[in-house]
């Protein structure tokens, strides 16, 4: 045999002087290509030099920590980030000291504190926490470095870290309220710096001395989250730990100061960097497979267009596998240049970003930015992967050439719309719908759901050129009466290659359909929400603190008391929380007066009665109760995180979980085992004959007392509690933007190959009489007609997936499903807006056409 | 009365050493309620003289005339509402629409105005063209013969000044040929339409009323009531001066 370089190199050079001379051809792909590999790439890079930055912050702040002492018991619930821990004896301090090794011991205390701001406005506490705490006086254990000013010495002074203070206009010798959550008035006296940043993250942070802290943050005095040891130099931390384990008693383990930041660690790049990274990288996901779609095409196109020529090097002696091979160099050519572009562009997107968050009041961790080979490799290799990818099918049948097709005209194609396929795609759907309905209805099966879901996808893309003809064919039928010929001829066109017009629309589809998957997502959870308020709140207002999520400051226990002494208020009752392990799995509780509860909150039917729990008694929502077979009698046992173990009896079992939770104990029961004791809502409702708005006014003013948090009324508590989702759904619009962006730079550069391929025909029509304008909205409302129907198929596949993904993500059965049709009709209007926009350029150039050389164009 | 005519016409390609006078100063008036051809060599300026004459392209300089209308003073726009009411064309071939059937391509230029066509005149054409049993085929089920046939309607359909016709049997086998030069002559003779049309063949400028012969882009013989043998006389006259050297460089440069 002979050596292959002859012939291969005879097929390298023909796909280079073909990208050579179709440049343009290939414009849209890299442009798609290197938009989704640029995402790709700035997501990873950013996310390894935000790990590596906040790496290097904990291991230097916490450089001097050897030892922390702590319980050894905790309880996770899930959805919560850190687990929950007893406190630690600060008795255990001197016989710290005493251990041979040890330099410095100091007593650590960590609790939430909303610092309020000049305004009266809380600072912070949108997501991040907002940490309060002693201040530790010996430097080598306290991660936070005073930079201005001094420590706090007395009571009712503070530090705070020099980012909070800005934000919230406070400075030196300022006072101001501290809710931790009972309002503490400060007077800052010192301004702290963490890891040589002006905070941590945007968390906030607030230094009280031990006495206030020990008094505010912890359950009883004597006692502290933690305690840290700093080694003499000379001893190990793994000694030094190991040293400390034989003096501490049982329950309170020692492990190295390496390991709990580490932990540490995993709590921000665990929890918020890895769920950051993951959401970015689906989204570049989605936007690559986009732009798979729309190279597939390209690529499809641009071998129908060279048959000729494909055939006519056939005719002349070339094998199928040069011709095979050319096709695909010419992809992996376009890919390579534009994966590089677009890992060029990504490590600059990173950079950017770098430059841009602070400036925006986001500290980016100062540093080198990262760019690891996983970085490198990846976004190259998926970027080359997505070209060659979609250039396999069109190269094969590039291969498959008949020589004889050189002398063929070649007919219009109408391959697309076969019966077989048209058969095979209703089966599939048929499938894949009963899967989605099994798994969605009745006890959800998620795996059934998903699975049916992606059949359902697939049969889409299937059908895809069938259901072309027959949408093009009715959402054209107006277009023919409206424009006369104009229209009519477009609708021809988009008609005339389903196969082409189905792929064109396919990547417009799936990035659609995600968005209406979200917006019905969203407006559902929305919908839940308020559907639980709405239930489940029979009060008349809600005192919320501001804020949601972790970061959330909480309320005053003594708040509801001071409420309810109120005249115009009949009850307000507080709702605290609690964590416990019921089976070995953490679980919320709701700490109140189940009495009263029962006044501000619908708790639907009731099993049993929620008087009387006192110490020992609690309240099960059916669900779990059904779940765990309890009923009114049954006793359970519950495992605080001070390791206690407590048999409850369930005394009632209610029908609503709502804004109650699912496990509902009394003050009394929850005492012993508190930590920072703090109400997460007081419900109120008001005596008969009280006006709302004066009501409302006077809880308001008895609340001033107390760090000022929010009053709400019912329709307001709903819509703050479903704030986040539309928080949610900005970013999630923003980041499918880049999607349906390549979708539509397919849709264009499809309509300016079309364009090219039929520029006899253009010319035609001009000798014959169209206008410059008739032409130029010809090929527009042929790009609308494309857009119009991938958007269509996008919204009814993203709404029945949204429904498929609420029913199957609600064990409860509580979800409300809801279709919100004002956001679709903007979806959809933007869609074919956007069609309007993929027409304007091949559009521009079709009609900027020479009439004389069309006609002799061969 | 004519319905089309050029006046010292000229039309050059290129510049510098690559320029070519495709026209150099012609002066030709087609009248109307008449069918001329136009012959002369290859090269010697046949279609860019009716591509100018027809408003499909602009003059370098001269002028070109439809009816009273002068062509050079005219934008895109009404250049191109021009061709659609007032001038019909028929090409070599791809003629027609390959998504429009038979009927739909017939009446496309008034389609694309907006306005109603003529039924009656159009049913006469169909009928003249013999092709009332195709009216919803699409071209690419037609013969050669049948869409030029199908393109002469079109042309015809909006009752224009003048259809302009280049080479319109080149393409077809002489019988063929023959249909599609019959339905010109009798849109002359018996509809009184005017009809300008390029070709090669002397059997087809036998179908005219009147022959122009161009050489180099100039002017240089007319021929009323032409016959097939007349008109391959002259040809081959016009070939031998050739030949000896009586004509100038096909291509003539332009040396200033
Ligand atoms: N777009 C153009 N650019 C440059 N030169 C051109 C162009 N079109 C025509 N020519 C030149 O102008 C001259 C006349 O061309 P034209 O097409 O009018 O000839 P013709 O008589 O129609 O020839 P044929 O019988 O081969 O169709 C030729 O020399 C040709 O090379
Ligand atoms: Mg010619």
């Amino acid at each position: 045999m002979s050596a292959p370089t002859g012939p291969a190199r005879a097929s390298l050079r023909l796909s280079l002087s073909s990208l050579r001379a179709h440049k343009r051809r290939f414009a849209g792909t890299f442009l798609a290509v290197f938009l989704g590999v640029a995402f790709l790439a700035g997501t990873m890079v950013m996310g390894d030099t935000l790990r590596a930055s906040f790496d290097t912050l904990f291991a230097n702040a916490n450089s001097g920590t050897a030892v922390v002492v702590r319980s050894a018991d905790v309880v996770t619930v899930p959805g919560e980030g850190q687990g929950t821990r007893e406190p630690v004896d600060t008795a255990l301090v001197t016989r710290l000291r005493s251990v041979p090794g040890v330099a410095a011991v100091a007593p650590a205390i960590e609790g939430a504190g909303q610092l309020v701001g000049r305004d009266g406005e809380p600072v912070g506490g949108q997501g991040p926490p907002t940490l309060a705490g002693n201040w530790i006086d010996d430097a080598g254990l306290n991660p936070y470095v005073l930079a201005e000013g001094r420590a706090p010495r007395t009571s009712g002074e503070a530090v705070v870290n020099r980012a909070a203070a800005e934000k919230g206009g406070l400075g030196l010798g300022d006072t101001t309220v501290l809710r931790t959550p009972d309002p503490l008035r400060v007077t800052i006296v010192g301004l702290v710096t963490f890891g040589g940043e002006d905070g941590m993250g945007q968390s906030t942070f607030t230094g009280l001395t031990r006495a206030d802290a020990e008094r505010r943050l912890m359950p009883a005095p004597g006692r502290a989250s933690t305690i840290k040891v700093r080694a003499d130099s000379g001893v190990g931390q793994e000694e030094l730990a190991r040293r400390v384990a034989g003096v501490v008693p049982h329950g309170v383990e020692a492990v190295t100061g390496q390991q709990a930041a580490d932990e540490n660690l995993d709590q921000v790049s665990g929890r918020f960097l890895s769920l950051f990274t993951t959401l970015l990288t689906v989204f570049a996901g989605i936007a690559l497979l986009v732009a798979t779609f729309s190279i597939h095409n390209t690529f499809a196109i641009v071998v129908a267009q060279r048959t000729r020529e494909n055939a006519l090097l056939r005719a002349l002696g070339a094998s199928r596998r040069q011709v095979l091979g050319s096709t695909l160099a010419e992809a992996v050519a376009v890919g390579l240049a534009a994966s590089a572009a677009g890992l060029l562009g990504g490590i600059g997107i990173a950079a950017g970003l770098q430059a841009l968050f602070p400036a925006v009041g986001f500290p980016f961790p100062e540093g080198e930015l990262v760019v690891g080979a996983t970085a490198m490799a990846v976004p190259l290799g998926v970027g080359l992967l997505v070209c060659a990818g979609s250039a396999v099918l069109p190269a094969v049948r590039a291969g498959r050439t008949a020589p004889l097709a050189a002398l063929r005209e070649t007919a219009v194609d109408h391959s697309g719309a076969s019966r077989g396929r048209a058969l095979l795609g209703a089966v599939l759907a048929a499938a894949g719908a009963a899967a989605t309905v099994a798994g969605a209805a009745g006890t959800p099966q998620v795996w059934l759901t998903s699975a049916g879901a992606a059949l359902v996808v697939v049969a889409f893309v299937v059908l895809g050129p069938v259901a072309s003809s027959y949408a093009v064919r009715v959402l054209g039928a107006p277009l023919a009466r409206l424009r006369g010929v104009t229209g009519a001829l477009a609708r021809r066109n988009a008609l005339r290659s389903p196969k082409r017009t189905a792929a064109t629309a396919t990547a417009l589809m799936i990035g659609v359909a995600v968005v209406s998957l979200f917006t019905v997502f969203g407006a559902s959870l929305k919908a839940t929400m308020d559907r639980t308020v709405d239930r489940s709140f029979a009060g008349d207002v809600a005192v919320t603190a501001s804020g949601f999520g972790a970061g959330a400051g909480g309320l005053s226990p003594k708040l509801a008391p001071a409420v309810g002494r109120l005249p115009e208020v009949a009850t307000a009752v507080g709702l605290g929380k609690g964590v416990a392990e019921v089976d070995g799995g953490g679980r919320q509780l709701t700490v109140t007066d189940p009495v009263a509860l029962t006044r501000v909150l619908d708790l639907g039917a009731v099993d049993g009665s929620l008087s009387g729990l006192g110490r020992d008694g609690i309240a099960v929502s059916r669900q779990e109760a059904d779940k765990h077979h309890w009923a009114p009698g049954s006793t359970m046992v519950l495992a605080f995180a001070d390791g206690a173990r407590r048999r409850f009896t369930v005394r009632a079992v209610y029908q609503e979980a709502g804004l109650g939770g699912d496990y509902i104990v009394t003050r009394t029961a929850w005492e012993p085992h508190k930590v920072q004791d703090s109400d997460a809502l007081v419900a109120v409702a008001f005596k008969d004959g009280v006006a709302p708005d004066d009501g409302r006014a006077a809880v308001q003013e008895a609340a001033r007392g107390y760090g000022n948090p929010e009053v709400q009324t019912r329709q307001e508590y709903a819509e703050s509690a479903a704030s986040g989702v539309d928080i949610m759904l900005t970013l999630v619009y923003a980041l499918l933007a880049l999607a349906v962006l390549i979708a539509l730079l397919g849709i264009a550069n499809t309509l300016t190959l079309s364009v090219h391929e039929r520029t006899r025909e253009l010319g035609l029509l001009r000798a014959v009489g169209q206008t410059r304008s008739q032409l130029r909205s010809m090929v527009r409302w042929e790009s609308v007609l494309v857009a119009a129907f991938g958007t269509a198929g996008g919204l009814a596949l993203g709404a029945f997936l949204g429904w498929a993904l609420v029913k199957a993500s609600d064990s409860a059965g509580t979800s409300a499903f809801a279709v919100p049709p004002g956001r679709l009709a903007v979806v959809l209007l933007v869609g074919l807006v956007a069609g309007v926009l993929a027409g304007w350029r091949p559009a521009r150039r079709a009609a900027r056409l020479d009439v004389l050389r069309a006609i002799a164009a061969e | 009365m004519t319905a089309a005519r050029v006046v010292d016409a000229v039309k050059t390609y290129g510049t510098g050493d690559a320029r070519v006078r495709a026209l150099d100063g012609v002066t030709v008036g087609f009248p109307g309620g008449r069918f001329t051809a136009i012959m002369g060599p290859s090269g010697s300026g046949k279609s860019t003289l009716m591509h100018c004459a027809a408003g499909l392209d602009t003059l370098t300089s001269g002028t070109a005339w439809i009816g009273d209308t002068e062509l050079g003073a005219l934008g895109d726009r009404q250049l191109t509402l021009l061709r659609r009411q007032r001038v019909g064309f028929v090409f070599q071939s791809f003629n027609l629409l390959p998504t429009l059937t038979v009927a739909e391509n017939i009446t496309l230029p008034q389609d694309l105005a907006g306005t109603g066509t003529d039924r009656e005149w159009v049913d006469a054409l169909i009928d003249v063209v013999g092709l009332g049993d195709r009216l919803r085929h699409r071209p690419s089920e037609l013969s050669g013969g049948q869409q030029q046939r199908v393109a002469v309607a079109r042309a015809l359909a909006g009752r224009p000044e003048v259809v302009f016709a280049d080479e319109p049997t080149g393409n077809l086998d002489s019988r063929s040929g023959e249909e599609v030069l019959r339905l010109l002559g009798r849109a002359v003779h018996d509809m009184g339409r005017t009809v300008v049309m390029v070709t090669h063949d002397p059997v087809a400028a036998a179908h005219a009323d009147e022959v122009v012969f161009l050489a180099d882009g100039r002017l240089v013989d007319t021929m009323a009531d032409p016959t097939a043998e007349k008109v391959l006389d002259r040809m081959k006259a016009f070939d031998s001066s050739r030949d000896t050297g009586r004509g100038t460089a096909p291509r003539q440069r332009v040396t200033s």
